[in-house]
């Protein structure tokens, strides 16, 4: 349906009309999104289906508010007049799709400014569109650091304020949403709420008072992708950073290196004869609080790291994966003195040595190793994984929760997985699980990568393998994981744990009584 | 190829916004992440190449009217390539076709920009983008001789946007002055025809091959071995473009920082005058990223779960352009002090006035420029130079408009007063 002249109107005096747009073909631009919906006719032509499978809905028109008040007024506006409205930052992930007609985009990219770093207290404030990247090149010019998702540091520097927001340092700079403090909080009514700290002195240094406390109510169960209203500005913590002001990097694209690796940082992979050892020493490690970065990568992501080309990536994972023991981990240890270092690499060693594993030749190389490094710690990692091995995404996310279940739950998975590989509908690159640690091992993620084309078998395939992964994560009671979104979902993993989803439904209903908010990846208000 | 072809690589666009930034790993700072001017200045996600790759798939599929809307964000592109170079830093997909095939299915759909169409018009009536080939003021004085009347071993084509504005006349004349100052055999067509890259990224590419035909066949009657020219643009036409279509001549092309710093090198030219300035290059996208040589390809898609092609498909990422020579001339001047902005190379920013801008939407031109203009200045320098009219011009109309103390000169020129 076609928004009445009036209302766009409406919508274009508090936006201004640079800033707003209801044409088809920007709209089409919205509605494409970065996961396979369909089949596509080209990679299988006994389908009926000529489309090429990544549009969602295209939403009734997209606005850019620039301030806290334009969100506002636009929210208010959507309640108005009976229209649902989706906001997102960098607008990644199908989290952000539109789900439902009369729903008016709310597009933050004009919301793009680092309003503060305090050192002393170790926060940044941020709008949404700051992405990982500029806070982060901000940051490290005055030794300090911030959590960047692992889905990339193109993504939101802390997305949709709340987000799970795991990533590669998690281990040592948390995850997003430990890592949030106060949030200025637009309601899915149109009322700003200012959450911790920020509510009642007008300070940005905790999230949980003396000012209202409602982390738990803004982020759910997992982020509400918008489902709870917009965020519009957040305070994140910030971490140090004992390396450079800028990474001395250079080369052309697509081989970016350090010229060379700052002094008092090593990055190493290490193989294992089996998970438990694998785990084992990731547990050590963890709890000897020596390392900045601790992922379980199975060696098919090494190689898509390594590689410039899918072509490449083939190669050096024929290569790579006669080179290893079994499952692995890279550990970037780094020291803010020569003591320090010295002490954790020390450390290192003897955890490595009482656990069986064997350092992988090539990430020793300073230039190949150098190069892992740095895309470690800017996060640049995701997109050769993931995506360009056909441009689909491809990960089943099993578990967040302590290190052994998730790790068991990604290993029951990725038995599923090996099942699939047989038949040829996904990518044979082994199956490894691949987890990682939080704060030093206080909290753990694991997924499962697998890649596929999208023709009508892989689908199902693919389909097969996430429903026995929900299968298994509510079985071993693994924990909620952050794909959970949408009623579905929720229903599935709500009875299992102690029925937070009936929480979530009041606590929608509460903040949200005309359901303006779209609600597709989060949860509904319906009545239980 | 067609919009069609470029199906596959169109559906390999996962949406996750690294066209709209430099590459993440080269991220220095907040102020100057971007890489895209369009997205930068307009904000809609459709400006973006991620986004206008959405958009050509909902062409393909007839999802939408070609809308005068449609035809603002379509053209409110300088076809710069930046988005290219950052998607395939990590992706195995094309970026900067697709956008191209979009504008020539509009044109041959009968939807184009009025301004730009009156440029296509010229070329057709004249052989050049403006004034006509006939037109050489430029080189009024000059000793040097006409290729269509004595041969030489290498013929110097200015390019229609030199010819045109006289503001560009003085790089031109240097660099002509230098070429004799080395004994180098150098002439020029009085009759000056276009290369026709301009008309191809507007997408007008019957045109570009027409124009292009008639260039070979003037280069091939000049019988030069060499051609080198001053404009960016005019180089990756020549020796991109043509290589990529087919109608390139056995003439070997070079841009004139190549040229300079061969004759630099080979002790033909000696720069030996001291210059005390902090200087900072520009990259130009044509001379750069868009200029790398063209790989062809003639293969297929390998079906699976991973995108391989038989044979194996190499990119052009953008890295080997023309980077180093500018900055060897540069240096090797007494007493210059090059800078490098945030933005360089492979990943620089545009100046504003490619893919038409200029002509269809000058303030959106000066606005990019002004942007580079003030990353200029942000590395303390106090002279702009670069290696292409377009740029000059672009550079040095935003300075105006904006008050801008900031010098600008093409390497040319530079060089010029340091012999």
């Amino acid at each position: 349906m076609a928004l009445e002249k009036g209302v766009y109107r409406a919508f274009e005096d508090i936006v201004g009309p640079d800033n707003i747009s209801e044409e088809p073909a920007i709209l089409d631009a919205y509605a494409w999104t970065g996961i396979v919906l369909k089949a596509r006719k080209s990679l299988a032509p006994d389908t009926n289906e000529d489309e090429c499978g990544r549009f969602a809905l295209r939403c009734e028109a997209v606005v850019l508010p620039g301030r806290t008040e334009e969100v506002q007024a636009t929210v208010r506006l959507c309640n108005n007049h009976g229209l649902k409205f989706k906001a997102f930052s960098t607008g990644w992930i199908g989290g952000n799709m539109v789900w439902e007609p009369g729903v008016i985009q709310i597009d933050l990219r004009r919301m793009n400014r680092i309003l503060e770093i305090n050192e002393k207290n170790m926060y940044a404030v941020i709008e949404p569109y700051v992405i990982g990247a500029q806070l982060q090149a901000e940051l490290m010019k005055i030794g300090l650091n911030c959590n960047i998702t692992g889905g990339g540091s193109q993504t939101s520097a802390l997305p949709i304020a709340a987000h799970w927001g795991t990533g590669h340092t998690a281990h040592s700079t948390s995850n997003g949403e430990r890592s949030l403090l106060a949030l200025e909080w637009v309601t899915p009514q149109g009322d700003v709420v200012r959450t911790g700290s920020l509510g009642s002195t007008g300070e940005w240094f905790c999230g949980d008072g003396p000012g209202p406390s409602l982390r738990g109510v803004v982020r759910g169960s997992i982020t509400p992708f918008s489902g709870m209203g917009v965020y519009t500005k957040a305070a994140t913590k910030i971490y140090h950073w004992p390396g450079p002001a800028t990474f001395p990097i250079e080369g052309a694209s697509p081989s970016y290196r350090p010229s060379e690796i700052p002094p008092r940082f090593i990055i190493r992979y290490f193989s294992f004869p089996t998970m438990e050892s694998r785990a084992e020493a990731m547990r050590q490690i963890s709890e000897s609080e020596i390392a900045f970065e601790l992922m379980g990568f199975p060696i098919a992501m090494i190689a898509s790291n390594m590689a410039t080309s899918n072509q490449e990536e083939r190669e050096l994972f024929a290569r790579l994966s006669k080179e290893v023991k079994g499952p692995g981990f890279i550990v970037i240890i780094n020291g803010s003195s020569d003591r320090e270092f010295a002490y954790r690499t020390k450390v290192l060693k003897a955890i490595i040595d009482s656990t069986g594993g064997t350092s992988l030749p090539a990430m020793e190389d300073p230039a190949i190793g150098g190069a892992q490094m740095w895309r470690f710690i800017r996060i640049t990692a995701s997109i050769r994984e993931t995506f360009r091995a056909t441009g689909d995404h491809s990960g089943v996310f099993p578990g967040h929760n302590e290190f052994v279940p998730v790790v068991r739950l990604a290993r029951d998975i990725a038995k599923v997985k090996r099942e699939l590989q047989k038949k040829d509908l996904i990518l044979d690159d082994g199956a490894e699980a691949f987890p990682w640690t939080e704060e030093y091992g206080n909290l753990a993620h694991a997924e499962v990568l697998y890649r596929f084309s999208a023709n009508p078998a892989s689908l199902d395939g693919v389909k097969h393998l996430n429903e026995e992964s929900v299968k298994l994560a509510v079985n071993e009671r693994a924990g909620v994981p952050f794909f959970v979104t949408g009623d579905e979902l929720h229903d599935i993993f709500g009875p299992a744990a102690s029925n937070y989803h009936v929480w979530l439904r009041r606590i929608k209903k509460a903040f949200d009584p005309n359901g303006a908010a779209d609600s597709g990846s989060y949860i509904t208000a319906r009545d239980e | 190829m067609a919009l069609a072809d470029c199906k596959r690589t169109m559906e390999m666009c996962c949406r996750c916004s690294c066209c709209k930034f430099i590459p993440l790993e080269r991220i220095e700072g907040y102020r100057y992440a971007d890489v895209c001017p369009s997205v930068a200045r307009y904000n809609l996600h459709a400006y973006s190449g991620g986004g206008r790759i959405g958009m050509a798939v909902g062409m393909l599929e007839h999802r939408f009217e070609y809308s005068d809307s449609f035809l603002k964000v379509l053209y409110d592109c300088q076809m710069c390539g930046g988005c290219d170079v950052s998607c395939k830093y990590m992706m195995d997909m094309e970026v900067l076709d697709p956008i191209n095939e979009m504008r020539i299915t509009c044109v041959e759909s009968g939807r184009s920009l009025p301004v730009l169409d009156r440029l296509r018009d010229n070329l057709r009536a004249k052989g050049v983008m403006v004034g006509t080939a006939a037109e050489n003021r430029w080189a009024e004085g000059l000793d040097v001789p006409d290729v269509e009347e004595k041969k030489t071993k290498v013929v110097y084509h200015a390019g229609c946007r030199t010819r045109a504005d006289q503001e560009q006349w003085n790089a031109a004349r240097a660099t002509l002055a230098l070429l004799k100052k080395a004994g180098v055999d150098v002439g020029i067509a009085r009759g000056e025809l276009c290369c026709g890259g301009r008309a191809y990224e507007m997408g007008y590419k019957e045109d570009f091959l027409k124009a292009a035909e008639r260039k070979t066949d003037q280069l091939k009657r000049s019988g030069a071995e060499v051609v080198v020219t001053g404009c960016a643009d005019c180089f990756q036409a020549l020796s991109v473009l043509y290589d990529r279509f087919g109608v390139k001549g056995g003439v070997e092309v070079l841009h004139t920082t190549e040229y300079f710093n061969r004759l630099i090198k080979e002790g033909k030219i000696r720069p030996s005058k001291r210059l005390e300035v902090k200087v900072v290059y520009h990259d130009p996208c044509h001379l750069g990223r868009l200029g790398e040589p063209y790989i062809h390809w003639d293969g297929r898609e390998i079906p699976g779960h991973i995108r391989l092609f038989d044979p194996p498909k190499e990119l052009r990422r953008g890295g080997r352009g023309v980077y180093d020579p500018p900055r060897e001339i540069l240096t090797s001047i007494p007493g210059v002090k090059l800078l490098e902005m945030g933005r360089r190379r492979e990943y620089a920013w545009c100046c504003g006035a490619g893919g038409g801008v200029a002509e269809s939407n000058p303030d959106f031109a000066a606005w990019t420029a002004n942007e580079r203009i003030e990353e200029a200045f942000s590395t303390g320098a106090e002279a702009l130079v670069t290696a292409c009219p377009g740029c000059e011009r672009a550079f040095r109309s935003s300075a105006r408009k904006h008050g801008s103390s900031m010098k600008v000169f093409d390497i040319a020129e530079v060089l010029g007063k340091a012999i």
